[in-house]
């Protein structure tokens, strides 16, 4: 073999820049559009409007990129999302205890719940090798039904004047659920790119039996990321309580949906191993600042779904190109 | 003679092609003619750019510059269709089967017969199957079995037969040989002289030099993404080839030096081990000291895959017992394995190695990550210097760590598995076809390593297909047939001939009484 050493050439192309910037990009524009087309658009008013639309669906998000990224799918969250917010609200709604152990018991109650609800479709899916599509369809309706049973198919409400008020602080306009989420992102984000935990959801969503005959388990990681995700419901049905000042059992419908949105949107593979939470962050605020900026340019509801869904479709294309430059 | 060649134009010219991917130059200006009803042999080392050509020849990868022609019109490799439109087919060293769908179904699978209403014509598409297995000599087998209920070796010959279909002019064989037993290698070699008298060309792609001098009438030598020389098959000789290959003379003694050291103790031991698809009842046990390499030979499906599994426990075995350094082990999974000091080098780079879109160093630091970072964080500029380490141990060919594993040669993926189980410093290296798809060149670096290894005193179990390379290789080989070990040879006892009659299942006691 001859010593020819490869030198490693650094070259800025238009393709290299979209990869790395690509969705961060689209993002400034839609912001830069909405901001020329509206004036109520850039107001510190209607900022702060968009971050507490997007709280939930980011929070379900980061949750979702980790079982996306191993190959898997939730469809359960927006159930979990109800069931854990009722739990947590019957537990805060109890009286003869003082509000500061209520408050602490409910989000124990609330996060565990989603946790549990995510090891049964982590454990259920990865043991028996089954398709979490199936499964969590079959949780989703678990879920639901568990969260209209407890409640008696009511709304829960009354909390703690503490934990209301919570739900309504902000920080120069923004909202402190959504630096929360913020928070879970950069948390995420570590877990994901420093731990061995975060390279094996990769490895898994890549080779999942290179992965095994490394003498990994497995089994573990997969039941993990889906821990992961349910926790991340239970967080978000928390997130819900502290704005809305309500527990419901039908909260959260197609939350899910929204959720896998941005994850796609935000560049991560359907197909697994590839992908990033930052990319979930800007998904979420593109399926946000759309349906908010639509709305002020005077769109009805209806058309800002349609063109959501558009979005959805295009950014399933470019990933599809941005797949197949990446892997010659 | 001379004059007749001249006369008919080339079916194939590339001329100065040039494929560039980012900074490395897979192809660097190469060319290459292929004549009307000609087997060519396109050989060089890994890396030296003959699957990128012929990804180029199939619209996989569009050059970066330079000219094709193909059947004296210029040759625009747009798409795969635009390739098998002219008559170019391929025969890729990836399996492009269907798993699921019978043999009839693929073989049929680019041109489905259908009936007057639209609807497949299943008696059609099985006809045509049986014919088109019957020409690779698979006559008898069921064409409506699945593809995945095959063996490796006829899911190839199943993809050739499927390439014969299709009316084309030139066929591509990408390393056609490297899952064929001895017999089904002359089969084989019927089926391309057969097609070669109907005036296709054959371009053949392999890393066996005795094979292209056998069938081939012309070869074309790659090194680093250039042509080096076109050469008469009886005008040149191996060795010629080989020189040519490597741009300096081989040293063939390199890897078979007699051992430095003295073998150590008994590093593993198995006993009467039984693998799940066993059906013998006696098991497999045999044992191998530090510092000893001990070949395993044998026909494919003769169990020896599944014997390095089992020994791992990478698959359930279905009784018998492992020793390391003469203490009964019981392992519950690879971890367990690895945790006793054993490596294994799967024999599937693609599906059970490497984790291709994964960067090299996340690779290497596969299987020590937790020794690597015990607090469960990652450091990643300890696991890029770890990846630096192993690349030049190995004289590893690549741009940057962070790069894909998919990005390199063939013999630097495997370098990559080598790499990434030498990091976790084993002294029991389980080794399932090493060399694999892997070239002269580069074949004979692993060699050295896995020497250089053995005087560290790592023992090694080597499993391989090529005689050559066990006879190069090993201090003992081992002998398997149908499950069961039919003897065991010493370096003195070496000769293909011998190999070749244990592993056909004659043992010393058969012959004896013969």
């Amino acid at each position: 073999m001859s010593d020819t050493t490869v030198t490693p050439t650094k070259t800025i192309t238009v393709q290299g820049l979209l990869q790395s910037t690509g969705i961060g990009l689209a993002l400034f524009l839609l912001i830069v559009f909405f901001s020329l087309s509206s004036e109520h658009f850039l107001t510190s008013g209607n900022i702060s409007n968009i971050l507490t639309q997007i709280t939930i669906n980011l929070i379900l998000g980061v949750g979702m990129t980790f079982v996306i990224l191993i190959g898997g799918i939730d469809l359960s969250v927006g159930s979990v999302l109800a069931f854990s917010s009722v739990v947590a609200g019957k537990v805060m709604t109890m009286t003869g205890l003082g509000d500061g152990t209520v408050i602490v018991f409910a989000v124990m109650a609330g996060l565990g719940t989603g946790m549990l609800c995510g090891l049964m479709n982590g454990a259920i899916s990865a043991w028996w090798g089954l398709p979490s599509f199936i499964i969590t369809l079959g949780m989703l309706n678990i879920a639901r039904g568990g969260a209209l049973h407890v409640a008696e198919a009511r709304t829960i409400y009354s909390f703690p004047y503490a934990f209301e008020e919570f739900g309504s602080i902000s920080f120069f306009g923004i909202p402190i659920l959504f630096l929360l989420a913020l928070l879970l992102v950069l948390l995420a984000w570590l877990i994901l790119n420093f731990t061995v935990f975060g390279r094996m959801v990769y490895g898994i969503g890549n080779n999942e039996e290179a992965v095994r005959l490394a003498g990994h388990n497995v089994f573990r990681y997969k039941v993990g990321a889906f821990a992961i995700c349910g926790t991340c419901a239970g967080l978000g049905a928390l997130a819900y309580m502290a704005r809305l000042n309500i527990a419901s059992p039908i909260a959260g419908i197609a939350f899910e949906l929204d959720a896998i949105a941005a994850v796609i949107i935000g560049g991560t593979s359907l197909a697994g191993g590839r992908g990033s939470v930052i990319g979930t962050l800007m998904g979420a605020f593109i399926i946000g600042v759309l349906a908010n900026g639509l709305i002020l340019m005077g769109l009805n509801d209806f058309m800002r779904q349609m063109i959501t869904g558009l979005v959805i479709i295009v950014a399933v294309i470019v990933d599809y190109y941005r797949a197949k430059y990446a892997n010659v | 003679m001379q004059s007749v060649t001249q006369l008919i134009p080339d079916l194939l010219c590339v001329s100065d092609l040039k494929k560039h991917f980012g900074g490395v130059k897979a192809l660097d200006g190469v060319d290459l003619n292929v004549r009307q009803g000609e087997v060519h042999a396109l050989v060089g080392e890994n890396g030296a750019g003959k699957s990128t050509l012929i990804k180029v020849l199939t619209g996989i990868h569009m050059p970066t510059d330079g000219q094709i022609s193909f059947a004296g019109k210029p040759f625009d490799a747009g798409s795969p269709h635009a390739s098998k439109d002219v008559g170019i087919q391929v025969v890729h060293q990836e399996f492009n089967l269907l798993e699921h769908l019978s043999i009839a179904e693929n073989i049929s699978i680019e041109d489905l017969p259908t009936s007057r209403w639209g609807l497949l014509n299943r008696t059609e598409m099985r006809s045509r199957a049986v014919v088109a297995i019957a020409a690779v000599g698979l006559d008898g087998v069921n064409v409506n079995r699945p593809v995945s209920s095959l063996g490796i070796a006829h899911r190839q010959l199943i993809e050739i037969a499927r390439s014969l279909q299709s009316d084309s002019k030139l066929l591509i064989l990408d390393e056609p040989t490297a899952t064929l037993t001895e017999r089904e290698k002359v089969k084989l070699f019927k089926i391309i002289q057969n097609v070669k008298e109907q005036g296709v060309s054959v371009l053949f792609v392999s890393h066996h030099l005795d094979e292209v001098f056998q069938i081939c009438d012309r070869v074309t030598v790659f090194r680093n993404g250039k042509t080096v020389i076109t050469q008469d098959i009886d005008q040149t000789s191996p060795s010629e080839v080989v020189s040519h290959m490597v741009g300096r003379h081989v040293d063939h003694t390199d890897a078979s030096a007699a051992q430095a050291v003295p073998f150590g103790p008994i590093a593993l031991r198995t006993k009467e081990l039984k693998t799940i698809a066993n059906r013998s009842e006696q098991g497999v046990s045999i044992a191998v000291q530090s510092g000893e390499i001990l070949g395993i030979a044998g026909l494919v499906g003769a169990g020896r895959t599944e014997f390095l599994r089992a020994i791992f426990a990478a698959d359930k075995s279905n009784g018998g017992t492992v020793y390391i350094k003469e203490k009964q082990v019981k392992f519950r999974g690879p971890r367990d394995a690895i945790d006793a000091g054993i490596g294994f080098v799967t024999e599937d780079r693609k599906d059970e190695g490497l984790i291709l879109q994964m960067p090299i160093s996340m690779n290497i630091s596969m299987v020590n990550l937790k020794k690597l970072f015990r607090t469960g964080l990652i450091r990643h500029f300890a696991e890029h210097h770890q990846a630096v380490k192993y690349g030049d141990n190995l004289q590893m060919k690549y741009g940057k760590t962070a790069d894909a594993a998919a990005s390199l040669s063939g013999g630097n993926q495997q370098k990559i598995v080598l790499a990434k189980w030498l990091a976790s410093k084993p002294a029991v290296l389980l080794l399932d076809e090493p060399t694999r798809g892997v070239d002269v060149g580069a074949k004979f670096e692993i060699y050295g390593i896995l020497r250089a290894l053995a005087a560290e005193g790592v023992a090694m179990i080597v499993v391989s297909s090529e005689l050559p390379e066990l006879m190069t290789l090993s201090d003992r080989i081992a002998v398997m047939a149908d499950h069961k070990i039919s003897g065991v040879l010493t370096r003195s006892e070496y000769s293909e001939e011998r190999i070749l009659q244990l592993a056909y299942g004659q043992t010393v006691e058969q012959r004896v009484a013969q």
